[in-house]
């Protein structure tokens, strides 16, 4: 992290020329960043295919990914998009109480996981996403599952 | 024989100074907050999101759970520009 080359800058421009009519209009996400996070795992788990669709054209594509993945990227915005609806329409309460748990705890996952058992219930009850850790070992619980976080702040929360 | 409990007065009065000063930056931090808690080790990932929560809402700890953004958000990501030397 120390590395990255610094940029500074004294002037922004907001350019308001909207994208050309030949390019299909999706409408962006507008969840922030706490929602996304308590999302992002049942996101993952339906959209997986479009997001590894969209990772290798950016990986493949040598600096040019802005231009040449508009197509992925769509696909990955409608996927995502999908999933916030649903959890909206069938999760709501439980989706809000998890996110604005995040909010206040500095966006760690490990401090809100009561929260977070309801939200997984009430996900894989309705909408059949499971949450999964990717590159988790399958030979111990993973963490999201355990009874006890070590490094939560208080029992209450855990 | 009793308890000296003139000896802990002092000790009283510096647990609540500290208290009270601990208690106020707390409440002047969630009032910066907006009624939460600071954020801390903020890498740029978590700049990233949080200037994006400020398109989004217009406070820098806004959070919304709608589906679609308000219309124009795709087009507010600014450019950072600098002066070229030359």
């Amino acid at each position: 992290m120390a590395s990255r080359q610094p940029r500074f800058n004294q002037q922004v421009l907001i350019d308001t020329t909207p994208l050309p009519d030949s390019i299909p209009k999706v409408p962006e996400i507008g969840s922030s960043s706490a929602p996304l996070l308590s999302a992002s795992y049942f996101i993952g788990a339906r959209c997986k295919a479009y997001n590894d669709d969209y990772m290798l054209c950016k990986t493949e594509s040598n600096g040019k990914g802005e231009t040449e993945c508009l197509k992925e990227g769509r696909k990955v915005t409608r996927c995502a998009a999908s999933v916030l609806e649903d959890v909206n329409k069938s999760c709501l309460q439980q989706f809000r109480e998890h996110w604005e748990c995040l909010d206040n705890n500095n966006q760690q996952l490990w401090q809100c996981r009561r929260w977070e058992r309801p939200l997984n219930k009430c996900v894989f009850d309705n909408l059949n996403l499971e949450k999964k850790i990717p590159g988790a070992p399958t030979n111990e619980i993973p963490v999201h599952l355990r009874k006890r976080q070590i490094f939560a702040h208080s029992i209450a929360t855990q | 024989m009793g308890v000296p409990f003139e000896a802990f007065i002092p000790y009283a009065i510096m647990l609540g100074m500290f208290g009270f000063s601990g208690a106020a930056l707390s409440k002047l931090r969630a009032m910066q907050n907006g009624g939460k808690r600071a954020r801390h080790s903020v890498d740029t990932w978590d700049r990233q999101m949080m200037d994006r929560d400020r398109r989004l809402t217009g406070f820098l700890r806004g959070q919304t759970d709608n589906v679609r953004a308000p219309a124009g958000f795709e087009l507010s990501n600014p450019w950072r520009i600098e002066r070229a030397f030359i």
